[in-house]
């Protein structure tokens, strides 16, 4: 038995440690998630633990410097953030840590120049939750992400951490089981099965042993909502999988992570381990007669290991391949035992559920999908980054008032939500209301909340082209349709955007994508069709243009475009004629240039460089 | 074992609850194509795709691959609706282009109206033989024989069976049960004098005393000595002198 061993044990314990925290005085908030620590953020640590010891302020009780998880603004970072006044601080290099101890700290002024300016409305603003990014968010899931350090339990319990343990472990399993129910809470990992649910046919399974798997195997290119949770907030992770444990009888969970998130597996090892000692893991816990350990298993990479019955495969050390989900795995799931498997995120809301009760949670979030959705929102938008908002806001408000629009005032051509198997949103839908069901009805899905935007520069064949080879490679191969249906689609893709597309092709592919629908052994196979069926859904024009005229409207398939000058904006500055790779721009000083067609490889160099527009694809 | 009612096409039929439809339908006369699941091994079935058919239970219809799907009171199949017709003949389709010199599929694919695919058949490099990487033979090595000489290989359109590293196998035994489970006969396995080859490495046979006809490979024989317990002298004679 660990530390605490009854449940009035914690909330002592939470006194003790809280009465040591003064909230007036200042804290720096470092953020450690991964992409801000690609963007130098562990020197920026190092240089504040160095002024400030210099400075002779006293660390720890009087001035805290932490090192948190992902704030989620990630295009920005590294970011600072100054408590308790609030302030933000974005792309902070190590020279300015001087100033912002100096200003920020000892003084009370603030670094303007290192603030959040709105690219639209040139507006700065010094507060963290004034930014438009954070503003419109509502989190839930992330909420305390950005805000503890992840490898401090202390942290956790501080926010009120493990307070839904003892609440649920005093309730009796069933009722905990129907508060998930009432709430609504729909699996965030792709399906959106009904996670109480779920819970309760696993409770009723025969069997003696049953297991509790939480999938954080995210594979989605641009997709790291489980991993900043991971990351940054691994006990909420770790509470709710003790949660479900307790609900449905089982002793023994896993978290499936992959190993090239060596951050996440370390931040919840380190969870894991605190919270054996501290006594919420282990035998007996919390002076209870329920018992409940958790492993990590380190998967290698495979997408398909985000498939739920390919994931136990693996964890059993076998190959990671789906089997026929006929019999279902809340029956009989890893080692043949009845398995509640759940993702990074439906776990992460069961403790905040459990607190504040199911009635609070349905509040938010639509008719039939409740709560909120964390999105990773990246691609042509201003504001990239992890967002988390109720379900049923409109994409429009999430790419615009969140996102701050499209970059360089191009216009917003689709979206493609749900990861590689999910489709693509044209702009007539941006109205509509984000949940599971309507982005089902949409032809593509909200998978695992991959959000990628596209502006009018894409090309939507090529995107197809793109997602069915990320397929191909990641297929495990078991099934025909799968294996050889998504080869071809690629193939034929292919011939489309190098120009030997051919009448019949489009109908061949919609004919390709149905076999797959119907016909796949697992849940990827079977929405692997989504990319290609949505663009010719929405896009069909375009594949069109490709086939017919051979033309790549959007000026990408470098097989379909030509390159050349407009003699009238072109000044003869000569930059385009130095940069050419292929030596084939001539032209005199100071008069129009022309382009080679026939040695042109179609690089783009020249457009890239040219100041005056000049250069145009056709 | 617990009896159930169910229909197929229409006709009523009884089976034991779990036991799947291909088998149910087999023993009732009715025809499902189907390729890469073998009754004797339990883990085989729903890699290839051909046995789909319409599955309508509780108001809702799914397609399902017959071979492994079990039975229940109520459950509705039909194996000929124009939905499953159109997906078979698409799986038949990608995999004639795959594998053109497999009998078996051209027959198949013939039978639901296929002579020629309209992709690329494979050759050169992606000349694949009569493979359809079903993985029967790999289940038949490590679930009936206990083996393991083989596995499946890469993943993707790149998956075969195959030995470790495509060396000849220290374990293989050279059975040959591989080769007699293969679907479309594409495991290649040559007898020669006292020698059989397969999986790229020789076995001596062992001659049978009474007709000298060399029948089994002196590493099998050591290997049912080994597990079984068995006196070595049994071996002498071949099972037709026995």
């Amino acid at each position: 038995m660990g530390a605490i061993s009854s449940f009035n044990d914690l909330d002592r314990y939470r006194e003790e440690i809280s009465s040591s925290i003064r909230e007036d005085i200042p804290r720096v908030l470092i953020c450690f998630g991964t992409g801000c620590q690609a963007n130098g953020s562990v020197k920026v640590a190092e240089e504040f633990e160095r002024v400030i010891k210099d400075k002779g302020l006293k660390i720890g009780v009087d001035l805290g410097v932490k090192t948190t998880g992902c704030h989620g603004y990630c295009e920005n970072g590294p970011l600072v953030a100054i408590k308790p006044k609030d302030i933000l601080y974005l792309r902070v290099k190590p020279k300015d840590v001087a100033e912002i101890v100096e200003k920020s700290i000892e003084g009370n002024e603030i670094v303007e120049r290192l603030l959040y300016k709105d690219v639209n409305t040139k507006q700065v603003i010094a507060e963290y939750q004034s930014i438009p990014f954070y503003k419109h968010q509502q989190r839930i899931a992330l909420r305390n992400i950005g805000e503890i350090d992840p490898t401090s339990i202390d942290d956790y319990i501080l926010r009120d951490g493990y307070t839904a343990l003892v609440k649920a472990l005093k309730m009796d399993p069933e009722d905990v089981i129907s508060e998930i129910e009432k709430s609504g809470l729909r699996g965030r990992g792709g399906g959106g099965f009904p996670a109480g649910r779920k819970w309760r046919s696993c409770r009723n399974a025969d069997g003696d042993v049953r297991y509790v798997i939480c999938n954080g195997d995210e594979g989605d290119p641009g997709a790291f909502m489980d991993r900043s949770t991971m990351e940054g907030d691994p006990h909420s992770i770790i509470e709710g999988m003790i949660i479900g444990a307790y609900a449905i009888g089982s002793n023994q969970g896993y978290i499936y992570v992959r190993d090239e998130y060596p951050l996440a597996i370390k931040n919840l090892q380190s969870a894991i381990d605190s919270a054996r000692e501290m006594g919420f893991l282990g035998n007996n816990i919390l002076g209870t007669d329920f018992s409940f350990n958790i492993k990590i298993s380190r998967g290698g990479g495979a997408f398909v290991c985000g498939e739920s019955s390919a994931l136990m495969r693996s964890i059993e050390g076998k190959v990671g391949e789906p089997r026929a989900k006929y019999i279902r795995s809340v029956e009989r799931g890893l080692y043949d035992k009845p398995t509640v498997l759940n993702n990074v995120e439906t776990w992460a809301n069961v403790p905040v559920i459990i607190k504040n009760g199911a009635e609070w949670y349905s509040h938010f979030g639509t008719e039939n999908s409740k709560g909120t959705k964390v999105f990773s929102l990246v691609g042509k938008v201003n504001n990239t980054g992890l967002v988390e908002v109720p379900m049923g806001i409109t994409l429009r408000e999430l790419i615009y008032d969140i996102g701050g629009g499209i970059p360089k005032g191009k216009k917003f051509k689709a979206v493609q939500t749900g990861g590689p198997s999910g489709g693509c949103i044209p702009e007539s839908l941006l109205d509509l209301q984000i949940d599971f069901d309507s982005l089902t009805d949409a032809g593509s899905m909200m998978g695992s909340g991959g959000m990628i935007v596209m502006d009018e520069d894409t090309c939507m064949v090529d995107v197809a082209k793109y997602f069915i080879s990320f397929l191909v490679e990641e297929s495990c191969g078991k099934c025909t349709p799968c294996r050889e249906g998504l080869r071809r689609m690629l193939e034929i893709l292919t011939n489309i955007t190098e120009g030997r597309g051919k009448e019949g092709d489009i109908e061949l592919l919609e004919e390709l994508c149905d076999v797959l629908k119907w016909g796949a052994l697992c849940g990827l196979g079977t929405s692997a069709a989504n990319p290609v069926l949505t663009t010719i859904r929405y896009f069909r024009d375009e594949y069109e243009a490709h086939i017919r005229d051979k033309k790549c409207p959007a000026g990408v398939c470098q097989a379909l475009i030509t390159y050349r000058i407009d003699p009238d904006k072109c000044t003869g500055c000569m930059v385009c004629a130095r940069k050419c790779p292929q030596q084939c721009i001539s032209g005199e000083k100071r008069k129009p240039h022309t382009i080679d067609t026939e040695k042109c490889i179609r690089c783009g160099i020249c457009r890239e460089v040219c100041p005056f527009d000049a250069v145009i694809v056709e | 074992m617990e009896k159930i009612k169910f229909t197929i096409d229409g006709k009523e039929v009884e089976a034991l609850k779990d036991q799947n439809v291909l088998e149910v339908a087999q023993e009732n006369g009715i025809y499902i194509p189907n390729l890469c699941s073998n009754p004797e091994v339990k883990s085989s079935g729903g890699s290839c795709r051909v046995c789909l058919v319409e599955a309508h239970q509780n108001g809702r219809m799914r397609l399902v691959t017959s071979c492994n799907y079990p039975v229940r009171e109520g459950l509705e199949i039909k194996t000929e609706t124009p939905l499953v017709k159109r997906i078979r003949r698409g799986i038949l389709e990608l995999m004639l282009a795959r594998v053109p010199d497999a009998e078996v599929v051209v027959e198949l694919a013939r039978e639901n109206g296929i002579e020629e695919p309209r992709f690329k058949k494979d050759e050169g490099e992606n000349y694949r033989y009569k493979c359809i990487a079903c993985g029967l033979c790999v289940q038949v090595c490590e679930e009936v024989v206990g083996v393991s000489a083989i596995a499946m290989l890469n993943r993707s359109y790149d998956k075969k069976p195959g030995t470790p590293y495509m060396k000849p196998s220290e374990v293989c035994i050279g059975c040959g049960a591989c080769a007699y489970a293969c679907p479309t006969g594409a495991i290649s396995i040559k007898d020669e004098g006292d020698t059989r080859k397969i999986w790229g490495k020789e076995f001596k046979m062992h001659t049978c005393s009474v007709c000298g006809k060399p029948y089994i490979p002196e590493a099998q024989i050591d290997w049912i000595v080994k597990t079984t317990g068995k006196d070595r002298s049994f071996f002498d004679k071949c099972p037709d002198c026995r």
